[in-house]
C-alpha cells in the first residue's frame, strides 16, 4: 500500500494551555513494497507519526493517505476496522500486551476480532509460529512462562496473524540480546521480501537502517529533516550531528581513515570485505591499482 | 594487589526444586576499586549474579562473601548498604516527585541527617552531571537522564560496590553514551568497585576485567582485549562481535599484518599507519 503524508500537523491537547505540536508540516511519500526506516532522537515525533498510519490519531491539519484510505481532521474512513486489519503495528515492548491464558489464544485474539473464521486462524497460527522462531509445543503454554524474547515473538505472531499489508515496527529489537536482535530483524526482512509487504521501521539503530532499509526519513522536531537512500543520508555527518544523531560505525571509521591517510574511501554500501581491500590498497601504497 | 571485596565460592542457584540450575558452580572474586564487566546473552545467568550479590536471591549451594560478611537473611540490610544497584528500566526506579527528592529517598531510609543529605545531593548530582535538574520532575527527563539520577541516588549512600544491571539496554544511543561516560567518570573519581552487566561487547572495553557467562557457567574470565580476540567463540554463545573486530579480521584476510587485536578505531588506525610508514 502506498502511504502519503501531505502537510500534516498534529497538535496534542489542542486549544488547551498544554497544546503541543508533535508533527509540524510533514510531507512524504512511501511507495508500496518499500522498506523505510524512520529515525530521530527521542521526542522527534516518530511515535506520533506511526499512530497516524492506522488512524489511532488523525491529523489536526493536512491529510494522510494509506492505500485508498484517506484520513483528515474531518474525514475519518468509515471502514476504520478494515484499515486496521491491513496495517499491522508492532509497538515498543509488544510483550507487555500479552494477556491470554495460552500462546495460541493470544495469537488468535487479533484475527478473531477481525472476524477471521476459526479454521483459518488455526491454519495461520501453524504457518506463523515457525516463522517467528517458535515451535508448536509453545501453543498450549502460558505466554507468561516464556522468556522475554519468546514473549516478544508471540506478540509479533499475533500481529502477523491478521495478515497485514503494511508492517509498522516501533523499535522491535529494544532490550533483546544481540542474537535475539539479529534473528528478529532477519525474520522481518525475509517476511518483507516474501510477502511483498510495505515495512516501516522506527529505530535508533543506524546500523539496522543501513542494513535493511531502502529509504530513510530523518525526523527532527516533528518535521522531515532529511530523506533519501541510506548511503546518501548517512554520509552527511555534520547534518546528522546537528540533530543529535550519529553516523553508522563503518562510515565513522572511513571518515577517520580519510583524515589520517588523506585518501578517501567513498562509502557505497559495499561489503566489509571490499572495504578491507580498499584499505589494504591505501595502506600498501597502491591505491591506484 | 588490593583487597577482595566480593567473593563467590562455588555458587549454584535455581528458582525451584524442579527447575534447571540458572547458575552452576560459579567462583570468582572482585577487588577494591576494580571495574568488572559481566557479559552474556539473555538467560546466561548474569542478572542472577547481581541479585545474589545484594540478597534479592540466596544461593542453594556455595557462599557469597561481601566485605568480609557472608550474605544471608540476617545481614541483608547491612549488605545492601554496601551494594548499590541500578536496573534496566529507567521508569521503574523513580520514587521521588523531583530529582532531588529521588536522590534523598535512599538516604532518608538510612536516617542520614538533613545537612549531610543536602551536601550529598549536591555532590552526587554533580558527579553524574545532573546538578541543573534538582527540581525537575522525573517525567520531563530523558531515559539517559533518569538513569543518571538513579546512579546518583545509589552513590548518595556511599556503596562499596555499584552494580549496573543492563542499565543502558533501554536507552537510545545518546543515552547509552551518557551513561558510559558517567560510569567511567564515577569509577575514576570515587573509591568503589564497579560491576557492569551487559550483552553489548562495546561496553566492556573500559573494564579492568571481563567475565563471560554462558548457560549459567563462567565461560571465560580475562582482560577485554583477550576477550575480543575470541570472535568465533563469542558468536557461538550468542554475542555480537564489534565492527572494529570484524574489520580487523577482514584486513588480516586481505593480507594486512595487524599487530594486535584493536579495541577501538584509534588503535586500528594507528596500527595501519605504522604499517603504511613501513611500506
Amino acid at each position: 500500500m502506498d502511504i502519503t503524508f501531505k502537510n500534516v500537523n498534529y497538535i496534542y491537547q489542542q486549544n488547551s494551555p498544554f497544546a503541543h505540536k508533535a508533527i509540524d508540516d510533514l510531507s512524504f511519500h512511501i511507495p508500496s513494497g518499500s522498506f523505510v526506516a524512520i529515525i530521530g532522537h527521542t521526542g522527534s515525533g516518530k511515535s506520533t507519526l506511526i499512530q497516524h498510519l492506522n488512524g489511532l490519531v488523525v491529523p489536526s491539519e493536512g491529510e494522510v493517505r494509506v492505500g485508498d484510505f484517506l484520513l483528515t481532521k474531518d474525514k475519518k474512513p468509515k471502514n476504520m476496522k478494515e484499515l486496521r486489519s491491513r496495517i499491522g503495528v508492532v509497538f515498543q515492548y509488544p510483550e507487555h500486551q500479552l494477556f491470554e491464558e495460552t500462546v495460541e489464544k493470544d495469537i488468535a485474539f487479533g484475527p478473531t476480532n477481525f472476524h477471521v473464521d476459526a479454521e483459518e486462524i488455526k491454519r495461520r497460527i501453524h504457518e506463523i509460529v515457525p516463522l517467528v522462531g517458535l515451535s508448536s509445543d509453545f501453543l498450549k503454554r502460558s505466554p507468561f512462562d516464556l522468556s522475554g524474547g519468546q514473549m516478544r515473538r508471540v506478540a509479533i505472531a499475533g500481529v502477523l496473524a491478521v495478515r497485514p499489508d503494511v508492517l509498522v515496527l516501533d523499535e522491535p529489537t529494544a532490550g533483546l540480546d544481540p542474537r535475539g536482535q539479529k534473528e528478529i530483524m532477519h525474520m522481518f526482512y525475509s517476511m518483507h521480501k516474501q510477502q511483498n509487504l510495505t515495512t516501516i521501521l522506527v529505530t535508533h539503530s543506524m546500523e539496522d537502517a543501513l542494513k535493511y532499509a531502502d529509504h530513510v526519513i530523518i525526523l527532527n522536531k516533528g518535521t522531515k529533516y532529511m530523506e533519501g537512500r541510506p548511503e546518501e543520508v548517512f554520509i552527511q555527518k555534520e547534518a546528522l550531528h546537528r540533530v543529535q544523531l550519529d553516523v553508522p560505525e563503518v562510515i565513522q571509521f572511513l571518515d577517520q581513515f580519510e583524515k589520517k591517510f588523506n585518501q578517501p574511501i567513498p562509502f557505497m554500501r559495499q561489503s566489509i570485505v571490499d572495504i578491507a581491500k580498499s584499505i589494504r590498497n591505501v595502506v600498501k601504497g597502491d591505491a591506484s591499482k | 594487589m588490593s583487597s577482595k571485596l566480593v567473593e563467590f565460592k562455588d555458587v549454584s542457584f535455581r528458582y525451584g526444586e524442579e527447575q534447571p540450575w540458572v547458575l552452576k558452580n560459579c567462583s570468582f572474586e572482585i577487588f577494591e576499586n576494580e571495574w568488572l564487566a559481566i557479559i552474556g546473552h539473555n538467560g546466561s545467568g548474569k542478572s542472577t549474579i547481581a541479585k545474589l550479590m545484594n540478597g534479592l536471591l540466596f544461593p542453594q549451594e556455595g557462599e557469597i562473601i561481601i566485605n568480609g560478611k557472608q550474605v544471608n537473611e540476617a545481614n541483608i540490610w547491612d549488605i545492601r548498604k554496601d551494594v548499590g544497584m541500578v536496573f534496566q528500566n529507567p521508569d521503574n526506579q523513580f520514587v521521588g516527585t523531583t530529582v532531588q527528592d529521588d536522590v534523598a529517598f535512599g538516604m532518608e531510609n538510612r536516617g542520614i541527617p538533613r545537612d549531610e543529605m543536602i551536601r550529598r545531593i549536591d555532590h552526587t548530582l554533580a558527579a553524574v552531571n545532573m546538578q541543573d535538574y534538582r527540581f525537575t520532575e522525573p517525567h520531563r527527563l530523558s531515559g539517559g537522564q533518569k538513569q543518571r539520577v538513579a546512579i546518583a541516588s545509589v552513590l548518595a549512600i556511599f556503596p562499596q560496590v555499584l552494580i549496573l544491571d543492563e542499565a543502558t539496554a533501554m536507552l537510545d544511543p545518546k543515552g547509552r553514551k551518557e551513561i558510559m561516560q558517567t560510569v567511567s567518570n564515577v569509577q575514576t573519581s570515587q573509591k568503589l568497585s564497579l560491576i557492569t552487566i551487559t550483552h553489548d561487547l562495546q561496553e566492556v572495553v573500559q573494564a579492568d576485567r571481563v567475565i563471560v557467562m554462558n548457560a549459567g557457567e563462567i565461560w571465560e574470565e580475562a582482560k577485554p582485549r583477550d576477550i575480543f580476540g575470541k570472535k568465533d567463540a563469542l558468536r557461538k554463545i550468542g554475542l555480537d562481535v564489534p565492527f572494529i573486530g570484524i574489520l580487523a579480521d577482514e584486513l588480516k584476510h586481505a593480507g594486512i599484518a595487524i599487530s594486535h587485536e584493536p579495541l577501538n578505531h584509534e588503535e586500528l588506525l594507528e596500527d595501519l599507519w605504522t604499517l603504511h610508514l613501513k611500506t
